[in-house]
């Protein structure tokens, strides 16, 4: 049967337009990262707001030192919270010790709230190293935020008649710094940034993932597209016009790049907001990666999209194509499932045979060489990007076969050995 | 303009289309009958090109239904339906630029189908807002924009009040008249008499019957003719036998007699007639026969029971 790419085209402007004009597409648009940048911002600030109020809150530290080790120490704990992750802004806050006789003294100024924390520092603190600490009360960051310059200020206290101020100091906070310098590719070791390293990894990852919400969103508007043409039975008439595989193609084409549209658009919002960050870390694309990734892509949703048009075919409504995509839309998110795995040793069995199985090659090769501590071959990437390319075509191929004869059959699901045989045969 | 030689289609090793072979010619109106799952749709399906054929050709104006051949064949199946939530006049333009229309030719031509339908109002509102019956019109613009050649439709009167079914008519004498050929599929036994030329039925995925709708009646009614008079006649020479039928006489006539011979025979006896006509089986009652008693389906050795007449073609 011949096919016409101009007729593919009609069907496949058909299916964008179509999507992207329905309302719940512009929802979907708008409302998904609305939804999650709120929850973050919500959370981060929620966070951030709750630390520092409880910094700022803790005006006075009630003490009972049964161990007489902090007789003379220093009666106030200067501290400092970063307001930004740049830490170019500085709170600093001020904290007043004051010294109580004993534990229920200490209960009762914390019930008064003339102090707002307590710590009782027992007898044996030096040979069995447990305290107590009160907090009038339990709010989660807020508790946390406060024990490191409570901790500073123990350190500090315990040494000052033994040692001088500055190695007193060094010992509270033993490095403000740690750099970590490893041997590059070049054998010259180099000091690691880790936070290019991590924008470096970020663009990979972020594409990867890409790929993984296309393949699902897009294979979601094929199950949706092909449910509603089988329940409407709006195929026949059309396949006297045009040939399965002209209606295979634009499918494809068509409802691909909505979804593609949908998760660009999110991506653009989530780059244009995180660009100033990128520009200070001085992220650089390597084009070998941009042009993978564009293959990975094109590939991977070959690969996918052909898989959910032969599930719509063979299936008879929405709910039913859903059930069946489903296994192999997990299959798409092994590697994000075992995403430790891959970053902790990007060039192990593991890592390797889940970038050449071509389900879970996109994702995984394109988070295997975003890892900067990976060497993948070249054998690899050729042999990945040559399975991946084989079984599109294979599946396009079987899918085109199920989908002629599917698409026209209603009321009876075929079992696999019939699907195994219209994939095979065509008949 | 269609041409069918010889198909044969089977579905896991049961034959669902036997050696079938017909051709419907330009401007021509050609029945297509047969029970429920006789292969109709199974033939209609390799004419259309969405299934293909085990053996035997398709051909339209003398070349296979392929590629851009398509674009001539339109086909309205039985069980039909339309994008829903899709303004009326998006589903023409969609379908008008599959048979390859611009989306300008298309939008003009569905506006102009809208308004032969009466629906032009309707154009920009979504299907799902149009009635049972404004719906089925709409399938018919979809089926007649891009002014295909061939129409297949396949019980197109289902569901449709009397002046829709007037219309539709007219609309089918339009296309007869424009040169198309149609090829109609319906249990609608008063319509095929009414509007074909030809007609083809097929049984078990055999042909049991086929050639020009009159020929057919005519052949399962007998040699005989119907008299309307005023009194009962008696037997002249040339008729064996007189039956009352529905207020008149149906005679039964010898093998070698003529119905001239035999109303020659009736005015020189003083029977005052009112009418005489040749007699015509309906067709509904033909079809009961042929599939009750499973005449022609030993077509494979003895062929069809009425042989083929060549088209008439043109309006009748």
């Amino acid at each position: 049967m011949k096919f016409s790419l101009s007729r593919a085209a009609v069907v496949a402007r058909r299916e964008y337009l179509t999507v992207v004009r329905r309302k719940a597409f512009l929802f979907t648009l708008i409302a998904v990262p609305l939804y999650f940048g709120g929850v973050m911002a919500i959370a981060s600030r929620g966070e951030m707001s709750s630390r520092r109020e409880s910094m700022r809150s803790l005006t006075t530290l009630g003490v009972v030192d049964s161990s007489g080790l902090y007789a003379q120490a220093s009666r106030l704990i200067v501290s400092s919270l970063a307001l930004d992750a740049a830490r170019a802004q500085l709170e600093t806050y001020r904290t007043k010790v004051e010294f109580l006789p004993d534990q229920a003294r200490l209960e009762q100024a914390l019930r008064t709230g003339r102090v707002q924390q307590g710590l009782v520092i027992p007898a044996d603190y030096l040979t069995a190293g447990r305290l107590r600490r009160f907090a009038s009360s339990n709010n989660l960051f807020g508790s946390t935020a406060s024990v490191r310059p409570i901790e500073r200020w123990l350190v500090r206290n315990l040494l000052a008649a033994h040692v001088d101020t500055a190695r007193a100091e060094r010992a509270s906070r033993p490095a403000v710094a740690m750099d970590l310098y490893t041997l590059g590719r070049d054998g010259r070791f180099e000091m690691k940034d880790d936070r290019r390293e991590m924008m470096d990894f970020m663009i990979p990852f972020l594409v990867s993932m890409l790929l993984a919400m296309c393949i699902m969103v897009g294979g979601q508007y094929l199950l949706q597209s092909l449910s509603e043409e089988k329940e409407s039975r709006i195929l026949e008439s059309l396949l006297c016009t045009l040939s399965a595989e002209d209606l295979l193609a634009g499918k494809l084409v068509g409802l691909g790049a909505a979804g593609f549209t949908l998760v660009a658009v999110w991506m653009a919002a989530g780059l244009a907001l995180g660009s100033p960050l990128m520009a200070v870390a001085q992220v650089q694309l390597e084009p070998r990666l941009l042009v993978l990734a564009i293959v990975y892509f094109l590939l991977g949703y070959l690969f996918y999209g052909s898989l959910m048009t032969g599930i719509g075919a063979v299936t008879n409504n929405m709910r039913e194509a859903q059930q069946f995509a489903m296994m192999f839309t997990f299959m798409n998110f092994v590697p994000v499932i075992v995403l430790t795995s891959i970053l902790a040793h990007p060039d192990g069995a593991l890592a390797v045979v889940l970038s050449l199985f071509p389900p879970t090659a996109p994702t995984t090769m394109m988070l295997r060489l975003g890892t900067p501590s990976a060497e993948v071959a070249s054998w690899q990437i050729a042999a990945s990007v040559g399975l991946l390319a084989l079984a599109g075509w294979f599946v396009l191929r079987g899918s085109a076969r199920v989908f002629r004869i599917g698409l026209l059959m209603y009321g009876k699901t075929p079992n696999l050995p019939e699907i195994l045989r219209w994939a095979r045969s065509g008949r | 303009m269609l041409e069918v030689r010889d198909v044969v289609k089977s579905f896991d090793g049961r034959v669902v289309v036997n050696r079938v072979s017909f051709g419907v010619e330009p401007g021509e109106i050609f029945a297509l009958l047969g029970p429920n799952g006789a292969g109709k749709t199974t033939l209609i399906r390799m004419i259309t090109n969405i299934l293909k054929p085990d053996t035997g050709q398709v051909l339209l104006e003398g070349a296979t239904v392929d590629g851009d051949s398509r674009r001539w064949i339109a086909y309205l199946p039985e069980e039909r339906g339309l994008y829903r939530r899709v303004p009326v006049i998006d589903v023409l333009v969609y379908y008008g630029q599959l048979k390859g229309l611009t989306a300008a030719a298309a939008r003009a031509a569905g506006l102009a189908l809208l308004e032969r339908m009466d629906l032009q109002e309707w154009a920009t509102k979504q299907v799902q807002a149009l009635s049972k019956g404004m719906q089925q019109k709409v399938q018919l613009c979809t089926v007649l924009i891009g002014e295909p050649r061939l129409l297949i439709l396949d019980e197109p009167f289902t569901g449709l009040d009397p002046l829709n079914t007037q219309l539709f008519e007219e609309i089918l004498a339009e296309r007869r008249r424009a040169g198309s050929a149609v090829l109609l599929s319906t249990h609608q036994m008063n319509k095929v008499e009414e509007l074909c030329d030809r007609a083809l039925m097929i049984n078990h995925g055999y042909m049991v019957l086929h050639g020009s709708v009159a020929d057919i009646r005519r052949h399962y009614a007998g040699h005989a003719v119907m008299l309307r008079a005023d009194r009962r006649p008696e037997l002249v020479p040339g008729v064996h036998g007189v039956e009352p039928v529905d207020g008149a006489w149906k005679l039964h006539l010898e093998p070698d007699a003529t119905p001239q011979a035999v109303l020659r025979e009736l005015v020189a006896r003083g029977v005052d007639i009112e009418s005489y006509a040749v007699a015509f089986l309906p067709l509904e009652d033909v079809f009961v026969k042929v599939v009750r008693e499973g005449l022609g389906l030993d077509h494979g050795q003895s062929g069809p029971p009425v042989a083929e007449e060549p088209a008439r073609g043109g309006a009748r």
